[in-house]
């Protein structure tokens, strides 16, 4: 059950620039007011009311501590040797994930985990390559190796760094159910996506998905 | 540990569940004009709290540990006195926009003193990846700085009273437990499970006094509906073909 309480915005206003006076005035200190109240004072004398009835005190506002987690949905990630694509956010349709047309970009799957989340994999996909423009930036995955560094850069300025343990050969409808590349509960990495294994022109491409798996060194920035 | 330790712990569970029964799932806000929504949190142990919302009451007998709302108040400063059989303790005034949501929360402050007092936070109501909640834990009780372990790990570190800590995490049950920053005991609080709900903002207050025996927890449950599109079952990136010289040359590498 909700309850309306309103009251004239000039009354609203008059309270603000008492309460602002009285929280610079006070400090913490006991309601002075009602200390020097006569005992005999009238409801009528100002100063008089009940406590409830004048201004308040502002409440603390809590806050956010420092050790807060940084975390971040990745714009843009870093390759070893510092080749650089834009990340962009990447919707399943159908089942599919939908990575950028553009080869030169790739794609965050929008359901996975941000960047420093303390759970889950944080999936960015590209393409190897297309038939209109050629190979694509995660061509670059193929000779990616394990202890390599890839970093994921976000809005303001935050950025995570993350080593390669694994690069794999997975069929691709093995992906999904056969392989812990889209998990979102277990220990945070960054998973890397491509195409690759044998190419059957005419029969939907390569067979396979390379699938590069990273650590998280510490925490995000 | 003794067994006294260990009864308290139980109760504590039970309490938990019994909180979690009791704060439910608040409804989600629904800002039919510019309306703010104000929550209040009873974070004062063996109290048993009246609130008013600029001097109309709005709740009556608030137990401790218990959430109480949403009251729908226009923007501007507000002002929220708690009373206790007739007995006013504290009044505070809080500044809302329009269309936001605060949990208003009652409770003692740290280092022993036992004058109640009031800390706001604004919950971020704005959508929680699918699949995930966001939990969020605030610090509302008498002990110092602290670290919150979750499953054992130190998820949330160095954390003081009136702050609060943030993280999205999976649909899952967790085992809480708060001790002092940097250290393993003395356990203040817990551990307690504590079952996120997932599309929503889980906010759990540590509230009470060790030395008292009064350390408890109140969990706030606000519905944010959910982001993020479902998990893939394929993902094609490869059409070209102009790769597979790159692909036959990996496929050689890692053989």
């Amino acid at each position: 059950m909700t309850q309306a309480l309103r009251r004239p915005a000039s009354a609203a206003l008059a309270a603000a620039a008492a309460t602002a006076f009285l929280g610079l005035a006070a400090c913490g200190a006991p309601d002075s007011g009602a200390a020097a109240r006569p005992a005999s004072a009238s409801a009528s004398v100002p100063g008089g009311a009940p406590a409830d009835d004048g201004p308040a005190l502002p409440a603390a506002v809590g806050s956010t501590a420092p050790s807060n987690r940084v975390t971040f949905v990745p714009e843009r990630v870093v390759l070893p040797g510092g080749d650089s694509a834009p990340v962009q956010p990447a919707v399943t349709r159908d089942g599919e994930l939908q990575v950028p047309e553009d080869v030169q970009h790739v794609g965050w799957w929008d359901g996975s985990a941000h960047a420093g989340d303390p759970f889950g994999n944080t999936v960015v996909a590209g393409h190897v390559d297309s038939k209109t423009e050629g190979l694509g930036f995660f061509v670059r995955l193929l000779s990616l190796k394990k202890g390599e560094t890839v970093t994921l850069r976000g809005a303001g300025g935050h950025h995570l760094a993350y080593t390669v343990t694994s690069v794999r050969t997975i069929k691709k409808d093995a992906l999904a159910t056969g392989s812990a590349a889209f998990d979102q509960t277990g220990d945070p990495h960054l998973v890397l996506v491509t195409c690759g294994g044998d190419y059957h022109r005419g029969a939907g491409g390569y067979d396979s998905n390379v699938v590069v798996t990273a650590r998280p060194k510490g925490l995000a920035r | 540990m003794t067994a006294r330790v260990l009864r308290r712990l139980l109760t504590l569970v039970v309490l938990l569940g019994a909180t979690l029964g009791l704060a439910g799932l608040t409804a989600a806000p629904s800002f039919a004009a510019n309306e703010a929504s104000l929550y209040v949190v009873q974070g004062l142990p063996g109290r048993s709290v009246d609130v008013k919302v600029d001097g109309k009451s709005v709740a009556k007998g608030v137990k401790t540990a218990a959430v109480v709302g949403p009251f729908k108040v226009a923007p501007g400063a507000r002002k929220v006195t708690f009373s206790d059989g007739g007995t006013t303790l504290l009044s505070r005034s809080l500044s809302v926009k329009a269309r936001s949501s605060w949990d208003v929360v009652l409770h003692l402050p740290a280092g022993g003193s036992t004058d109640p007092t009031v800390t706001v936070f604004r919950n971020d109501t704005s959508s929680v990846p699918r699949g995930k909640a966001e939990l969020v834990v605030a610090h509302t009780a008498t002990v110092p700085a602290a670290d919150i372990r979750v499953n054992g790990k130190v998820l949330f570190s160095n954390i003081a009273n009136g702050q609060s800590l943030d993280l999205t995490v999976p649909v899952a049950t967790y085992k809480v437990a708060i001790t002092p920053t940097g250290k393993k005991s003395p356990v203040y609080l817990g551990p307690v499970s504590l079952t996120v709900k997932g599309g929503a903002v889980n906010r759990v207050y540590a509230l009470g006094d060790p030395e008292n025996k009064t350390m408890n927890v109140a969990v706030h449950v606000l519905a944010t509906g959910s982001s993020g599109s479902e998990r893939p079952e394929k993902v094609d990136t490869g059409t070209g073909g102009e790769a597979v010289g790159a692909v036959r040359f990996l496929a050689k590498l890692t053989r």
